[in-house]
């Protein structure tokens, strides 16, 4: 299977702090990789760093055989890559319809073109009926859809969503995993990093562990959710020590 | 030759401590309430209004009306940042700047109106008089007003690293809602802020009418100067902006020397276009891409 | 939706016919010569707005290209005898020229600090042209030679023709606004107007963007500084470059609606207007009047309505076409 992601030796500091470091991990075509880690071990950095937002210190990151480093956020989206943010940017000013419809114009400069695009997007994440409200007006919750179906008209090959389920009840969880699985299926690259375990379980083939801007573990859902490495980043070493004792469940 | 250089760049620290109490007070309103003051200057000339009144009517040397002036324009500082400034917090880049933009025109102009554009001096007995030190000629005027602007900034200094309301103004420079959910009330840490700005301005206003003039544009010059220092210092870096101010002064000054007597405008462009296009983030600048 | 499309091309005719009729109703020269002014800051504003109301990036150093496009036609004109038509055209290259590499420079601060950068460029080409006696006259500027009506050299010995060319300008910059706002540049212009970075992440080149709308509104201000010229016949560094140009050149479209089409021209109106009628009462002698007033408005505007008045005024008629149709709606019942 082809690759269409591959992080090499990725690195940055920022003074002191070293967000990411020596980072490696590939992602397969039509395969959806998990990136998680506890808070601030530099999961939101990698996505900034691969899509052009930070330059990294060190390393590279080739995307369907391309070089993304030293490119600028709108080179590498025009690439293949879409990511959304940890916090929706919606451009509150615009219509859920306008916003979406920036999104489509980079494939096709026409009007009618991009309208008929982003309803299809806007369908798809199911906001068909704000498609006229002002993005500002809407609900965070909705705002993360729009940030979705934003992404999702740029026509990209690789997704790169950033918690996307922070703070969605359990039904809500279960409608974006079948979104995300949907899109799977039609088979776009998914990177996705996550909290919510139940959600990476359901969609992650492959799950890589960060912590402190390292990578200590990854493997397949089951096996990592059983290291004691990665026990220990989230819990702590009591737990560790507790859990080598017979598998653990998350 | 070395004497003329050495003359020139103590002139230029003098007139830099001056900058400094400008630049520190916009640095500071940016770096805690994230707005550009762009009246700063117009309140270095309410400063020197006050002064110069309170001498001509009074007979109150400038420097003892740095007791009127500072407390004065504290008032006025946190009555701006309740009545103006915190309505238009929350509304973005745009409404911020044209606020203080208009505020400053309004107060350039209602000067020009009740003090007309006449320039005004006050006349104090050390106005003319310097010291002469080895060969160098250092007015007393500027060099008290240096002397008292180091001295404001240092206090400034000590006041935001020991004091617990500085290190709150510090907290709510770096992050406001972390700030808040520490039970810091950004309001009223963003009044001090502007208060505390504002009074620098009116300290620079004082320290500045013994050997300045007054009149209605006089604030423009002077913040030009103070924009400059603050972006080369680092946006709400207050050192930065300290010592910006004072290579400022001594680049200015070095160039009225050497190059010509209208050529300070010169070196502030010269300058601020070095800076924008060799390291934008200034001196101390953080994070680049 | 197809009736408030007809109702609005409606008004836009009868605003057409309306300016196009002024001149012919109008026999004072003072009267004329406010709606020139109300003209020129619209059409200074629609320049200004491009950038600041569409893309936010709020210059307060327009009156830089007011100036160079001033200069320009008058070089021309003066030096090499070319017509101030084609001398327009030049100064507009020239500007578009200047806001590349000034642009360059600035773009890379945002907010307040590209503000402060723009003020000090145009401040800085003041200086230059104060400077400069060898080919741009000094402190003392200079007059173009009268020519008396010489319509191939933009001269008119009345009013009214100077009325029609800048009525035609802004025309012009109301179309292609109008243009603008229809077309995907228009959506990523206000797409990096609210959130640079986020238009990023969908493709959207946004150093691109603001390079080439800055041509566009550096432009559009030039032919606005030649206009000026030819028609005070007096140019002159403080003029030319001036700050006040600047300033209401962003002020129209604040106050009037920012990022909207017809915001400048609502602006323009309400300020010179103003400006008009605070010289009729207080005369010439107040300096710091009409600034005052102007500021006021401003801090006004921004305290009660920060997007402009613009939707003060489509909220009012919005109000009077419901309360039309409410009123049209309960007729047949009652009667």
């Amino acid at each position: 299977m082809a690759e269409a992601l591959v992080i090499r030796n990725l690195s940055r500091r920022f003074g002191g702090l070293r967000a990411v470091q020596d980072l490696s991990f590939a992602v397969n075509e039509g395969e959806t990789v998990a990136l998680i880690g506890p808070n601030g071990a530099g999961k939101t950095t990698s996505f900034n760093l691969i899509t052009g937002y930070y330059r990294p210190d060190a390393g590279s990151a080739l995307a369907f055989g391309r070089e993304l480093v030293g490119l600028r956020p709108h080179d590498i989206c025009a690439h293949g890559l879409a990511r959304t943010f940890q916090v929706a940017r919606p451009f509150g000013k615009m219509t859920v319809l306008a916003n979406v419809m920036t999104g489509a114009f980079l494939r096709d400069r026409r009007l009618d073109a991009a309208r008929a695009q982003a309803h299809k997007a806007i369908d798809f994440v199911g906001l068909s009926a704000k498609a006229d409200t002002a993005a500002r007006d809407l609900t965070t919750i909705d705002q993360r859809r729009l940030e979705l179906a934003r992404a999702l008209a740029t026509q990209p090959r690789l997704l790169l969503l950033d918690e996307v389920m922070a703070g969605l009840n359990p039904a809500e969880i279960d409608q974006a995993v079948a979104l995300i699985g949907k899109l799977s299926q039609r088979g776009l690259t998914i990177l996705i990093v996550e909290h919510v375990m139940r959600a990476i379980m359901a969609v992650a083939r492959h799950i890589v562990v960060l912590d402190h801007g390292l990578k200590i573990a990854e493997g397949a859902p089951k096996e990592v959710v059983q290291n004691r490495d990665v026990i220990r980043a989230y819990l702590g070493t009591a737990y560790a020590q507790v859990s080598s004792a017979g598998g653990s469940r998350c | 030759m070395l004497t003329t250089i050495v003359q020139a760049v103590v002139n230029g620290l003098l007139i830099g401590g001056i900058y400094a109490l400008v630049s520190i007070g916009v640095t500071l309103i940016f770096g805690v309430v994230k707005i550009v003051n762009f009246a700063q200057g117009e309140f270095v000339m309410i400063g020197m209004y006050i002064s110069y009144f309170l001498a001509a009517r009074f007979g109150v040397d400038p420097l003892i009306s740095l007791f009127v002036s500072m407390p004065l324009l504290f008032v006025i500082g946190v009555l701006l940042q309740h009545f103006l400034i915190r309505r238009v917090l929350a509304l973005g880049d745009m409404p911020q700047i044209f606020l203080t933009f208009a505020l400053s025109l309004l107060l350039v102009n209602m000067a020009l109106l009740l003090f007309t554009a006449d320039y005004r001096t006050v006349q104090t007995p050390y106005s003319e008089t310097a010291i002469h030190l080895g060969g160098l000629y250092v007015p007393i005027a500027k060099l008290i007003a240096f002397a008292v602007a180091m001295m404001l900034s240092g206090l400034l200094g000590v006041f935001l690293r020991i004091t617990d309301l500085g290190k709150a103004m510090r907290a709510a420079a770096q992050s406001r809602d972390v700030a808040m959910l520490m039970g810091i009330n950004p309001d009223r840490v963003f009044g001090i802020a502007v208060g505390v700005a504002l009074a620098l301005a009116g300290a620079a206003g004082s320290l500045l009418m013994p050997f300045y003039p007054v009149y209605p544009l006089v604030g423009q010059v002077f913040v030009l100067m103070a924009f400059v220092a603050v972006v080369l210092g680092t946006l709400g870096n207050v050192t930065g902006a300290l010592l910006a101010s004072l290579m400022m002064g001594v680049a200015e000054s070095l160039g009225i020397q050497f190059v010509g007597a209208d050529s300070g405008l010169i070196v502030v462009f010269a300058m601020l276009l070095l800076t924008l296009a060799i390291r934008p983030k200034g001196l101390f600048g953080g994070w680049s891409r | 939706m197809q009736g408030a499309l007809t109702s609005r091309g409606l008004w836009v005719c009868a605003l057409a016919a309306a300016a196009l009729a002024l001149p012919l109703l109008i026999s004072s020269g003072f009267v004329i010569d406010i709606f020139i002014r109300i003209l020129l800051f619209a059409l200074i504003g629609v320049a200004w707005n491009l950038m600041g109301g569409y893309a936010k990036q709020l210059s307060l150093g327009h009156a830089a290209y007011f100036g160079l496009g001033a200069y320009t036609s008058t070089i021309l004109l003066i030096r090499f005898g070319v017509s101030p038509w084609i001398g327009m055209l030049a100064g507009g290259a020239v500007a578009m020229l200047a806001s590349l590499p000034i642009g360059a420079l600035c773009f890379r601060l945002r907010g307040p600090y590209f503000a402060i950068a723009t003020i000090a460029i145009a401040q800085g080409l003041m200086l230059l042209f104060l400077k400069f006696r060898d080919f741009a006259w000094g402190a003392e500027g200079t007059t173009i030679p009268n020519l008396g009506q010489a319509p191939l050299m933009m001269q008119f010995e009345s009013k009214a023709p100077y009325y029609y060319i800048l009525l035609a300008l802004l025309a012009v910059g109301l179309a292609i606004t109008w243009r603008i706002e229809r077309s995907w540049m228009g959506y990523y212009l206000v797409a990096v107007g609210e959130d640079e970075d986020a238009a990023e992440a969908v493709g959207v080149d946004s150093l691109l963007i603001k390079r080439n709308i800055y041509l566009l509104s550096a432009f559009l201000t030039a032919l606005a500084g030649t206009f000026y010229v030819q028609y005070i016949y007096f140019i002159d560094p403080n003029t030319a470059f001036s700050f006040n140009v600047s300033v209401e050149a962003a002020l129209v479209s604040i106050v009037g609606g920012i990022g909207a089409l017809w915001g400048p021209v609502i602006g323009a109106v309400l300020l010179e207007a103003t400006s008009a009628l605070l010289q009729s009462w207080l005369g010439g002698g107040h300096g710091g009047v009409q600034l005052s007033v102007y500021s006021l408005i401003l801090i006004t505007v921004i305290l009660w309505r920060p997007s402009g008045l613009i939707g003060v005024l489509t909220d009012a008629y919005g109000r009077v076409v419901r309360a039309t149709a409410a009123y049209a709606q309960k007729a047949p019942l009652d009667g």
